[in-house]
């Protein structure tokens, strides 16, 4: 968790994306920047599970995704899903809710 | 302009207006068997113009400029001036086209299917495109493929086809003297000489073509055919158009569906000849 805040709480961005998969790339199309992006595994499971508009922690995805996925050490994937999460803020597909 | 001519080239139309008079010849003289365009509201207009006034009669030198330019293209000599006509409508289509996804990329047709070659300056697509038009295909274009964003198709943009170096010698050979423009030697690509695309290319080229093969070929090494993964090719693509960003959420539809839809294949190849007989012959294997 170094570096982030764990209660820092992400929502979607509002502008949709449409997605599409090619082996195992998934690439987003951002409407609001116009902008494509090529993701890999966890990426596309994080945000569909941010698809019900709720603002979630890392803690809170970690949950999530623990719900299909084995995510081995707790504290590790917390703070792995905290550090994807910051790069989707850059990216404009997340924002700090 | 003092001298100018209208062309249409597939679904685009350019108005071509010079300060002399010999690159308008030489393009009536290339251009005679394509459609004739009259009182038509142009596409694009292309000028060839002087550098400066008095360069229209001492060492012509010819800026190239029209609706969309750049700013840093380098004047040319006028004994280059098909050139620069040809890289004036060039560039308007890769500045201004935005009705179909325009991939720069060279393109054959056969029974309805075509055959899709993308790579960097040199790397032999327009060439080959050229020789398998000379051996039982039909050339859609050696430069810009359009991918129809409503259906998928290719549809051609045959312009002549722009032979630079080594290739000059193997064409010239192979369609004889008739359909070959002058020799501009020593441009900034070489030398180059244009050629005409076989009368089917151009009395066809309103017609499209459903993608059926990819293919990325590299001239100059051992014979070598390699798949390439989807992401690369997606990749390699979006660097490949002019106008995908442009395009948006269409052109990543299109872009997405072809990818999805088109097997692909990297090919080495040391020679024309040896390229034409792996296409033909990976052609059969996809049938």
């Amino acid at each position: 968790m170094t570096g982030v805040d764990g209660n820092r709480r992400y929502c979607r961005d509002g502008g949709a994306v449409t997605s599409r998969l090619l082996d195992d790339i998934v690439l987003l199309y951002h409407y609001r920047s116009g902008q494509t992006h090529m993701v890999i595994s966890p990426v596309p499971e994080i945000l569909d599970r941010m698809a019900d508009g709720v603002a979630v922690t890392a803690q809170d995805m970690q949950g999530r995704l623990a719900l299909d996925f084995d995510m081995g050490q707790e504290l590790d994937a917390v703070a792995e899903i905290a550090a994807h999460l910051e790069a989707l803020v850059d990216l404009g597909l997340v924002r700090a809710a | 302009m003092k001298h100018s001519l209208i062309l249409r080239i597939g679904p685009a139309t350019f108005r071509i207006g010079s300060a002399w008079r010999g690159p308008i010849d030489q393009l009536a003289r290339l251009y005679a068997r394509y459609p004739a365009v009259t009182d038509e509201i142009a596409d694009f207009t292309v000028r060839l113009q002087p550098t400066s006034p008095v360069r229209r009669w001492i060492r012509p030198s010819i800026f190239i400029t029209g609706d969309h330019g750049l700013a840093d293209a380098a004047p040319m000599s006028l004994s280059h001036g098909l050139l620069a006509a040809e890289m004036g409508m060039n560039l308007q289509m890769a500045l201004g086209w935005r009705r179909h996804l325009l991939l720069h990329a060279s393109s054959v047709e056969k029974d309805g299917r075509a055959l899709v070659m993308t790579g960097e300056s040199g790397s032999g697509k327009s060439t080959l495109a050229a020789l398998l038009g000379e051996r039982g295909w039909r050339l859609m274009g050696d430069e810009f493929a359009l991918l129809d964003l409503d259906t998928g198709a290719i549809l051609p943009f045959p312009r002549l086809v722009s032979l630079k170096n080594r290739a000059i010698d193997v064409m010239a050979g192979e369609v004889g003297e008739g359909r070959m423009g002058p020799l501009l030697a020593a441009t900034a690509k070489g030398d180059i000489r244009h050629m005409v695309p076989r009368a089917d290319a151009v009395a066809r080229m309103d017609e499209g073509a459903v993608p059926r093969l990819l293919l990325f070929p590299r001239f100059g090494h051992d014979a070598d055919e390699r798949p390439v993964g989807s992401a690369e090719i997606f990749m390699r693509l979006t660097q490949a158009s002019t106008n995908y960003v442009a395009l948006g959420q269409p052109g990543f539809a299109a872009l997405t569906r072809f990818v999805g839809n088109v097997p692909a294949r990297a090919i080495d190849f040391p020679s024309g000849e040896a390229a034409v007989a792996m296409v033909e012959r990976l052609w059969e294997q996809m049938a």
